[in-house]
């Protein structure tokens, strides 16, 4: 039963996220009718190939997946992908995972410990409040 | 069979001393007290502290959540931390990157503007009224501990800068340490203000981006007021009116559209998308002999938007 009604949804919801998909493939190719946006200028400006374009627009599904896996609450992970901007939802997109994150914590062994000691002595950094 | 364990005939704690020395060395000669350039220097007021902005410690390892809420109430937007934190904390990585700090930015109507990364550029922000939120490694590269801290005044003549970071509000660093932090983080900094507010030093490329994705979060209406501030700012930039021109359009001001759209190209004549928009901004008037006099300049000149205006010139003679 189960499967049967898989196998008549699964060709219609294939069809509708395609359908989906288009207008945003097909948008940049509709001239004449409408102005040209100015982020499509200023894309066209820096010399931006559209393999870039797509990149960044599939970007966005990447990153909705790497922020559901980072622990993001589901409710908050589309309005969080929605506000970047396209350049930034690729880089997050390619490199997440090396993007200083803020936090202020240093996971450091004993040895470390010292060395920061002596260069927050030094005015290099700023890890004990009591070296002021 | 035993094996004998060779001793190594030398000690090698004079030569790691050596080394930490050395390394220590070129560390602090790296690390000095960053000059301001004499206009600035001049410019600025000698001590300056924003004394409205208000503090929220940080718990945890919320420092993201926290710098964005001190600089949104600061603009007038109501908002608590608690709030912000599921909107940007990444739970995995205990902490909150770049991009988003901006897109949050962006999500509560304001405008996340990255400054240059200078302390000219910090300093004057901060005196023109503008906490700046700031990212630090506060410990060294191999191991870091990245930091958002808000930077809300200085005193020139002690070389201190002001900082609500942490749990600590209005901390003093010295700037030649709080470079050092900085620096490590290429020196990444930004404002978040209303649309119609620019930052002093802004560039029209670094602008228009910014300005752009914002556009693409809130719509045209929204933008138009930012758009007409930096027109104002760079009058002779042609990409700029070009900007205005379309956020008019889009909330339905044609007719200021066409206007901005001819200073566009009067400012910047060999601008072809400006031409073009222009063509088609007129013809949506009912204007077509000027529309056809725009379209042809695009049409005439080999380049990306030539198509575009080939084809707009086509559904003109048809009309």
């Amino acid at each position: 039963m189960m499967k049967k009604i898989c196998r008549y949804l699964s060709p219609l919801l294939i069809t509708a996220l395609v359908l989906g998909s288009l207008p945003v493939a097909a948008a940049p190719a509709s001239p004449g009718s409408d102005l040209i946006t100015t982020q499509a200028a200023l894309n066209a400006e820096r010399g931006q190939a559209d393999r870039e374009r797509i990149h960044e627009i599939l970007a966005r599904d990447d990153v909705q997946q790497q922020l559901v896996a980072q622990g993001v609450d589901l409710a908050e992970v589309e309005a969080r992908v929605a506000a970047l901007s396209d350049a930034e939802a690729a880089q997050m997109a390619d490199q997440l995972e090396q993007l200083p994150a803020g936090a202020s914590v240093v996971g450091a062994l004993f040895a470390v410990f010292v060395i920061l000691l002596v260069t927050d002595i030094l005015g290099l950094t700023n890890v004990f409040p009591f070296t002021r | 069979m035993t094996s004998r364990r060779i001793r190594h005939p030398w000690n090698a704690r004079p030569a790691g001393v050596l080394a930490l020395v050395l390394l220590m060395l070129t560390l602090v000669g790296c690390a000095s007290t960053p000059r301001l350039a004499e206009t600035t220097e001049e410019r600025l007021p000698r001590q300056l502290l924003l004394d409205d902005v208000p503090f929220h410690a940080q718990r945890d390892y919320q420092c993201g959540p926290a710098s964005l809420a001190m600089v949104l109430n600061d603009g007038g937007v109501d908002i608590d931390v608690d709030t912000l934190i599921p909107q940007v904390f990444l739970p995995e990585r205990e902490g909150s990157v770049q991009p988003e700090m901006l897109a949050t930015v962006r999500r509560h109507g304001r405008i996340p503007f990255v400054i240059e990364g200078r302390l000219d550029a910090l300093l004057t922000e901060v005196a023109s009224g503008h906490p700046v939120v700031v990212m630090q490694n506060l410990a060294l590269p191999a191991w870091p501990m990245w930091h958002y801290a808000v930077a809300i005044g200085f005193d020139l003549d002690r070389d201190e800068l002001i900082l609500h970071s942490g749990e600590e509000p209005r901390r003093v660093e010295s700037f030649r340490r709080f470079d050092a932090t900085w620096a490590r983080s290429e020196r990444w900094a930004f404002v978040a203000l209303p649309p119609g507010q620019l930052p002093e030093g802004v560039r029209p490329a670094a602008a228009m981006e910014a300005i752009s994705a914002f556009e693409r979060l809130h719509g045209a209406e929204a933008s138009l007021p930012a758009w007409a501030a930096l027109a104002d700012r760079f009058p002779g930039n042609g990409m700029v009116q070009f900007g205005l021109g379309n956020a008019r359009h889009a909330s339905g001001d044609s007719e200021a559209a066409i206007a901005a759209f001819e200073r566009a190209v009067s400012a910047q004549p060999e601008l072809a998308v400006a031409w073009l928009n222009l063509g088609l901004a007129r013809r949506g008037q009912g204007d077509l002999g000027g529309a056809r006099d725009a379209l042809e300049r695009v049409a005439a000149q080999p380049g990306h938007w030539q198509p575009h205006a080939r084809e707009a010139l086509d559904a003109l003679q048809e009309e």
